[in-house]
């Protein structure tokens, strides 16, 4: 009889990094069908172009480079998707066209493929659309905000993100099966909210599709994102402050992918900077607080502690 | 209660390895041709780092020759073709002895903890003194099968407890159950041992085992604490039970604490009671055969005939597994011996084997947030494959209680906990050679008692 011989564990679990991302791809369906309702069959093809575009820039550049064929893990219509959702409406076919482009051959390939780049790739792609073709990338109008009812509906959405920030519910699921984590968008959230609250902006201004969607899908791109467990925290509240900062004065649709693709520099800094000590280390205050309880005789007093 | 059963066929042949733990081979005292008892001496320490070998059959020695060994290597083994009726050796009992000829009586007992180190080693360091026991029941139920009551299988366990800190010379020793072990727990709260009625009290953050000596005025506790697994995992356990942390490079012996296995007090109590050396052991069995159980079997039977015992392979094995899915050896051949060393065995399918491709790390963290001694592994690993063992170093690599967790969780399938062994030896090799003197400013070896 022979038998498979192979290191531990034997057993591991079932997600894979293809399951993560199509899973992804599966939570941003609905938002997607919404906005095909709203703006009708030219937002379809937006999201085709920007998916078309990444998937054929990922194949030839993986033929010419002779790397190993991964569109099937869906990392590519992930970009595309992501990149066409953050466009507006009236965008020219050929703007999702170049974002998706530049997004796979410049964010993802050029910076080392997965897991080696520093930006998220489609804010790279967001940015370098709206410094070259700005006047494109600005939105007719931007919604008149207001009211409970543009949680389900926005009616003035100027991006096809925008059309109904409930339909990104299933980024929560996303967070349940731990596909992403969730101190990143807990900490984003909570702090935005607050910080927005103290300078008083208007909260139906803040809580918008392209903040639900930046919450829970840009600033949780793994790659580009701190691994440390305080880091993340920080990650968080970083995005949140930047967030807030560019919201406050410009508005909060732009400062979401603003501030990620800011807080996406700093990455690797806070990363080296919040390595976790040793186990039994103790802090600055543990040693203090030992320091001052050592000069304490509570044997003397009859106070059992432990040793 | 785990039921656990004796394996009662005798198989064809036993194969004895001349190593059932990690030190020096034992040599054969027997040739071929010989007749052996049961319990009978067949391989000597040639030195203090090893453990005596016993016959676990009655029957003729048919050869000494190199045979497969569930570590993966060849080993100098003893093979025996059993015969029907047994004899034994006649077993002394080794009641009130001594300190000094206990340690004796476990090492030529060949008394092994299931982690490897022979138990004579953790009770009696050179030039260390132990004055805390400590026996892990976190990972093992219930073991042995004559208990006919739970509080027999209790007063028994800390019976031997008792005999270890005797044999350590240690003034306190804990018996360490997991939180979610009913049945154990069940069975020491309350009971009235020596006296005094033992309560099982659970470690949760600062309050450790001193606390609890100290509260409950003994020097005997039940304490109960999470499920720690991993390979490696004393320096971890140590600072959890007693809040000593254990130096870089060291044993829990150097800070004064010995860790003991339910399977190696059981074995020490049977040896004090009766004389039995250590020949037999209780393996679990799971996975694909027909009747997976706890098994009582001879030491040197072949995985094959446990297996048969459990009803045989339930469909066709792919692959045979011992000691745990998450950090065991996968088997390359069904006639390697159960050992000293060996707790499980595990048959999968062809269905349940991995096969995997290690792609790039995508650093989704889940590797840092599952890590019980929170290291970053997925950096070390990075670090690991590019040999920069030094940061390695600086990242705490050594904490590192080889759990298999990260490699488990990563959607990348990257091997994970083996990038970071990989390293954890290298470094461990990496002053082996230096003379004392060359490196007076690097402090070599462990120094006892002392921080
Ligand atoms: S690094 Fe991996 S194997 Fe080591 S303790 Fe952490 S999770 Fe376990
Ligand atoms: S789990 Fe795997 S992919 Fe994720 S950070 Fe750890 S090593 Fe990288």
């Amino acid at each position: 009889m022979t038998f498979t011989i192979s290191p531990p564990p034997h057993i591991k679990q079932d997600t894979t990094f293809k399951k993560i991302t199509w899973m992804k791809v599966l939570a941003l369906l609905p938002v997607s069908l919404v906005s095909v309702y709203f703006f009708g069959l030219y937002a379809l093809a937006i999201i085709f172009a920007g998916i078309g575009m990444a998937v054929i820039t990922e194949l030839v550049i993986e033929k010419v480079f002779n790397k190993k064929i991964t569109i099937m893990d869906g990392q590519a219509v992930l970009i595309g998707l992501m990149l066409a959702l953050m466009l507006p409406a009236e965008a020219p076919i050929w703007i999702p066209v170049v974002g998706s482009f530049f997004a796979v051959a410049i964010g993802k390939h050029a910076f080392g493929g997965i897991g080696s780049y520093i930006f998220n790739p489609v804010l790279v792609a967001w940015v370098f659309l709206i410094l070259a073709y700005s006047s494109y990338m600005y939105p007719v109008s931007f919604p008149e905000l207001g009211g409970i009812s543009d949680i389900f509906l926005e009616n003035g959405a100027g991006l096809l993100i925008g059309v109904s920030p409930i339909a990104l519910i299933g980024g929560l699921y996303l967070i349940l099966k731990k596909y992403i984590e969730w101190k990143i968008p807990a900490f984003y959230v909570l702090t935005t909210l607050i910080l927005a609250f103290l300078v008083g902006d208007n909260m139906g201004h803040v809580i918008t599709g392209a903040f639900v969607f930046g919450v829970l899908f840009l600033a949780t791109d793994s790659p580009s994102s701190p691994v440390t467990k305080k880091g993340r925290i920080i990650y968080g509240v970083l995005c949140g402050i930047l967030t807030v900062i560019y919201g406050h004065y410009a508005n909060y649709i732009f400062a979401v992918f603003y501030s990620i693709f800011l807080a996406n520099c700093v990455t690797a800094f806070i990363d080296n900077s919040t390595l976790p000590g040793s186990f039994a280390d103790e802090s600055f205050l543990q040693r203090k607080y030992k320091a001052i309880m050592d000069k304490i005789p509570f044997e003397r007093l009859g106070v059992k502690i432990d040793d | 209660m785990a039921e656990i059963n004796i394996m009662e066929t005798i198989p064809d042949k036993m194969v004895i390895p001349l190593k059932q733990h990690n030190g020096d081979v034992c040599e054969p005292l027997v040739s071929k041709g010989e007749v052996v008892k049961v319990g009978q001496k067949i391989g000597e320490c040639p030195s203090d780092r090893c453990a005596a070998i016993h016959s676990s059959v009655c029957g003729e020695v048919v050869s000494v020759e190199e045979s497969s060994h569930p570590s993966g290597n060849r080993i100098n083994s003893v093979v025996i073709q059993p015969v029907e009726e047994t004899e034994c050796e006649d077993f002394t009992p080794f009641k009130d002895s001594g300190r000094e000829q206990l340690i004796s009586v476990i090492k030529e007992a060949g008394i092994v903890e299931n982690y490897g180190t022979p138990t004579h080693l953790v009770l009696n360091p050179p030039d260390c003194d132990i004055d805390t026991v400590l026996i892990n029941a976190t990972a093992s139920e219930w073991v042995g099968h004559n208990y006919e009551t739970p509080l027999e299988y209790a007063s028994e366990m800390l019976d031997s407890l008792r005999l270890l800190m005797k044999a350590a010379g240690a003034s306190r020793g804990a018996i360490v159950l997991r939180n979610d072990d009913e049945d154990s727990i069940d069975a020491f709260d309350g009971l009235d041992y020596e006296g005094k009625t033992i309560m099982v009290a659970p470690l949760i953050g600062k309050r450790r085992v001193g606390y609890y000596f100290n509260d409950q005025d003994t020097d005997i506790i039940v304490v109960s604490q999470d499920k720690i697994y991993g390979k490696n995992i004393f320096e971890y356990f140590t600072y959890n039970v007693t809040g000593r942390k254990v130096p870089f490079r060291c044993t829990p012996a150097s800070v004064g604490v010995a860790i003991c296995g339910v399977k190696s007090a059981k074995a020490l109590n049977d040896l004090v009671n009766t004389g039995m050396p250590y020949i037999e052991t209780v393996v679990t069995v799971s996975g694909q055969v027909n009747n997976p159980q706890r098994l009582l079997v001879k030491i040197g039977t072949s995985f094959k005939d446990v297996i048969e015992a459990c009803g045989d392979y339930r469909g066709e094995p792919a692959k045979l597994i011992s000691n745990g899915v998450i950090t065991g050896v996968a088997q390359y051949d069904e006639e390697v011996p159960v050992t000293k060393m060996t707790t499980s065995i595990i048959v999968q399918d062809k269905d349940e084997v991995l096969k995997d491709i290690s792609k790039d790390c995508i650093h989704c963290a889940r590797c840092v947030d599952v890590c019980p001694v929170d290291l970053i592994p997925n950096r070390i690993a990075a670090l690991s494959n590019q040999g920069r063992f030094d940061e390695c170093r600086q990242m705490h690599i050594e904490n590192c209680i080889e759990c298999g967790r990260c490699s488990s969780v990563c959607p990348s399938k990257i091997h994970v906990m083996q990038l970071i062994q990989y390293s954890k030896e290298a470094i461990a090799r990496a002053d082996e050679d230096f003379s004392e003197k060359e490196s007076s400013n690097i402090k070599l070896g462990c120094s006892c008692g002392s921080e």
